[in-house]
């Protein structure tokens, strides 16, 4: 096919479990160093005794449609891909950290080693090639889905179609492109404090 | 928010972007800027009185300059590829303009320099006036750094280049202060403190403490009253962790105290109480550079 694809995420919260499946078959794929993480789900504790539940908040990056950026990387190491995809050169990337700095969902890190910003890419190494990223394979619960947004016959676009899809911070005006199925807002609102962060980054 | 209990139990923090070492460079940049503006003060625009302060300025101005670029260089993470800032240019990030900017600025300080220690006044002052604006600039493009980094509702805002130029101002003349008292204190013959460019000085700061002040208020105001996240930025200034730098080291000793004396005409001619409180500006936009730059990213973003 020479029709050139539009990449998009969609996250249905209905079903994930929380069991961070993701988060590892993402590190295991890229081997991303110890602290640091590509896509990850925050978990949340709602609601008061009986009545309570656990939230989950897959998060990866937006690979957003105006992607900040790209805008602010001073030598041009983010770029945009035409299937919307958002790369980092690695030959490129001068480690200034500016990308990380002004990315609203804090989804980029600075690889302690390689001295250069590395973030989620929805692996294009595999999805370009037709197979699906390495989180999607691994949701036992089938939570993700991964599609062309362009092809009115995807998945991800019936399912966009046929339900209320939301995304996180939409008012950054970035265009994110990780859609989600039943997104909460506490969930997505409540920040560790403190030394609850300290723990956290550990 | 709801009035339910949520409790976060598992999130991911990245780490931290910027930091202290780019808070210092911020700090340099500031003070190189409003050094060089006040030798241009009778080099470049005539006003004779600050004369005594030319030389000791550019000089002071081109050695800040060389030294705060040393503190990008320590944040990067990929040292040797620098010169990648020169041939991958990108128009709309304010680093591309900052690397041209820190080329041409710290060259014409030493062009500007040369000449006026050859006693050449017109091309001293020609070069003079084109430092100017790229001293602005140089100083200016900072905030504008940080006003394009849009996920931390502390730095995403419009007063940010000009609060960064007014406190460039700001810590430049309080270093000025120090450096003339010192300088005609132990390297003049008369060992005697020229006390009308002291007394100019004090005013001139006291009024850019003024100017510091409002536009530091308003966008507290602004903040405190907009989206979630700009009011939980204002949060961690007044109350939060950071409200002892903010309100008491920052605003309090660092702008309002050294105000009063500056803006005070008995005050500022007690030469000790003029040099505590130029001090305590230093210190205090040193604080400021933190503030913003480690407190407008302390919160995290999910």
């Amino acid at each position: 096919m020479s029709r050139e694809k539009r990449f998009g995420f969609l996250v249905d919260l209905r079903r994930c479990i929380g069991c961070q499946s993701c988060s590892i078959a993402c590190k295991q794929e890229w081997n991303v160093p110890v602290g640091r993480y590509r896509a990850w789900v925050k978990q949340v504790a709602k609601g008061m005794f009986p009545h309570t539940r656990k939230s989950f908040l897959p998060i990866l990056c937006n690979n957003c449609e105006k992607p900040i950026c790209v805008m602010v990387c001073p030598v041009l190491a983010s770029y945009q891909k035409p299937n919307g995809i958002v790369e980092v050169d690695p030959h490129k990337c001068i480690g200034c950290r500016y990308c990380m700095a002004s990315c609203p969902y804090g989804v980029r890190y600075l690889h302690p080693d390689l001295g250069i910003a590395q973030k989620c890419n929805w692996c294009s190494h595999l999805t370009e090639n037709g197979a699906q990223p390495a989180c999607v394979a691994a949701c036992p619960a089938s939570a993700r889905i991964f599609g062309d947004l362009k092809d009115p016959d995807s998945e991800i676009n019936r399912l966009i179609a046929q339900n209320g899809v939301q995304s996180i911070k939409p008012e950054m005006g970035t265009g994110p492109r990780a859609f989600y199925i039943g997104l909460d807002d506490i969930t997505v609102e409540v920040k560790a404090q403190g030394h609850e962060l300290m723990h956290l980054s550990e | 928010m709801s009035m339910q209990s949520t409790q976060i139990l598992y999130d991911i923090h990245n780490g931290e972007t910027f930091g202290t070492l780019i808070a210092i460079y911020f700090y340099l940049t500031g003070l190189s800027a409003g050094s060089f503006i006040i030798s241009t003060l009778s080099y470049g625009f005539g006003f004779e009185r600050f004369k005594p302060l030319g030389k000791i300025g550019i000089v002071i101005a081109t050695l800040l300059l060389a030294a705060a670029p040393m503190f990008l260089l320590a944040h990067s993470g990929q040292k040797l590829r620098v010169w990648h800032l020169f041939v991958y240019l990108n128009p709309t990030s304010p680093i591309t303009w900052g690397s041209f900017l820190l080329m041409l600025y710290p060259l014409n300080c030493v062009v500007y320099g040369f000449f006026m220690f050859r006693g050449q006044k017109r091309l001293t002052r020609t070069f003079g006036l084109i430092g100017i604006p790229l001293a602005l600039m140089v100083h200016g493009y900072t905030g504008f750094i940080l006003a394009f980094g849009k996920a931390r509702p502390l730095w995403n805002s419009s007063v940010m280049p000009l609060l960064f130029l007014v406190s460039a101002m700001v810590s430049g003349i309080a270093m000025m202060i120090i450096v003339s008292a010192i300088r005609d204190r132990f390297f003049t013959k008369e060992h005697a403190l020229n006390m009308d460019i002291l007394s100019a000085l004090a005013r001139m700061l006291g009024w850019c403490l003024v100017f510091d002040l409002f536009l530091t208020s308003t966008e507290m105001a602004v903040h405190g009253i907009s989206h979630l996240g700009a009011q939980e930025s204002v949060a961690l200034l007044l109350t939060g962790p950071f409200a002892g730098l903010f309100l008491l080291l920052e605003n309090l000793m660092g702008k309002v105290i050294p105000m009063l004396v500056m803006l005070s005409p008995r005050a500022r001619r007690a030469v000790p109480l003029l040099l505590l409180a130029s001090i305590l500006v230093m210190i205090g936009i040193y604080t400021m550079r933190y503030n913003v730059v480690v407190g407008g990213e302390y919160i995290p973003l999910l």
